[in-house]
């Protein structure tokens, strides 16, 4: 999976919102606040096509976490981008 | 298609309908220069009439205003949805979610502050000025009161409104302000009009006073948010 790339993601405050642009922003209105960890996700699959997994490995490389809270974090993190219509 | 100055930008209204002209008559400016035109096609009409039983001419401000709001932000100007008092030069915004109550606090600051007028009850114009400061403008979409003037001021901070059991004020903390800011900020638009938008909602979080008024409909709520966001201010 990657982001659509009908959304932007900037820094505002301590947080990261991400808001649909364009046409996607006609059909969806929400926007999403991401913690640093949901930013540092939503920019590896900006830049890549990833699975679970991946995202998974490049969060243990990138923080001090147990495998199983990363596990977890991810998957948290995609079921909410989902919801969001920003995976494509 | 008339010419209005709206935050110090001039603007081409390219309208169909006589009804922004009416609108913006306090706005129009004289001269043929201008930063920007805008237009409003009919397809976007049609889907304004969507969402309830109002006239094209109606429906076609609406829609103008929205344009208006994608262009301007490359101006370091912005629409924060808030009902602005201007008192002695200064500017005081309350933003709350609909039928909480802004209308109602705006009429109490008008009683009971002396020299308080209303510079735009419901869309106003933020602009944040080349020294970090952000500054307030009226615009001719004032709300279903029409309460507002063309009129600027310094912004002397933002509150957001809560119905309460007594009254009491508070500044908000960061996380809640970016909350409640969220709920209030007109973000639709192309990516970099959005863009620029989140940067001048970062740049007011850092500047710009924030509180949580917590309030009956009493005149003590109109003193008590006087003045603790003006004292704060200064």
């Amino acid at each position: 999976m990657r982001i659509n790339p009908d959304f932007t993601i900037q820094k505002v405050g301590a947080s990261y919102l991400a808001v649909p642009v364009g046409e996607t922003s006609k059909q969806f209105h929400g926007m999403i606040r991401l913690n640093e960890t949901g930013a540092f996700l939503w920019n590896q699959m900006t830049e890549k096509d990833c699975t679970e997994a991946d995202l998974v490995e490049a969060l243990l490389q990138e923080y001090e976490v147990e495998p199983a809270v990363a596990k977890t974090d991810v998957h948290r993190v995609v079921e909410l981008l989902k919801e969001h219509h920003c995976l494509v | 298609m008339f010419i209005i100055r709206l935050a110090g930008v001039r603007i081409r209204v390219e309208n169909r309908y006589s009804f922004l002209e009416r609108q913006c008559r306090e706005y129009v400016c004289s001269g043929e220069e201008y930063d920007f035109s805008v237009s409003v096609t009919g397809d976007e009409i049609l889907e304004e009439q969507k969402h309830g039983e109002f006239s094209e001419g109606y429906c076609e401000s609406i829609c103008m205003y929205r344009n208006i709001c994608e262009k301007i932000a490359a101006y370091n100007i912005f629409l924060l949805h808030s009902s602005v008092l201007e008192v002695d030069g200064r500017a005081y915004a309350f933003a709350a979610r609909s039928g909480v109550g802004k209308s109602t606090h705006t009429a109490l600051w008008l009683k009971n502050i002396p020299g308080a007028r209303v510079l735009n009850g419901d869309k106003p114009l933020y602009r944040l000025e080349a020294d970090g400061s952000f500054t307030v403008h009226g615009t001719p979409w004032n709300g279903k009161e029409d309460w507002g003037m063309n009129l600027s001021a310094p912004v002397a901070g933002i509150c957001f409104l809560e119905r309460g059991e007594k009254n009491a004020i508070r500044p908000a903390t960061p996380e809640e302000t970016l909350n409640r800011l969220m709920h209030q900020l007109y973000l639709r638009g192309g990516r970099a009009s959005v863009n620029q938008r989140l940067i001048m909602m970062n740049a007011m979080l850092e500047s710009l006073p924030f509180y949580v008024l917590s309030c009956t409909i009493s005149d003590e709520a109109a003193h008590l948010a006087y003045n603790t966001m003006r004292l704060q201010s200064n």
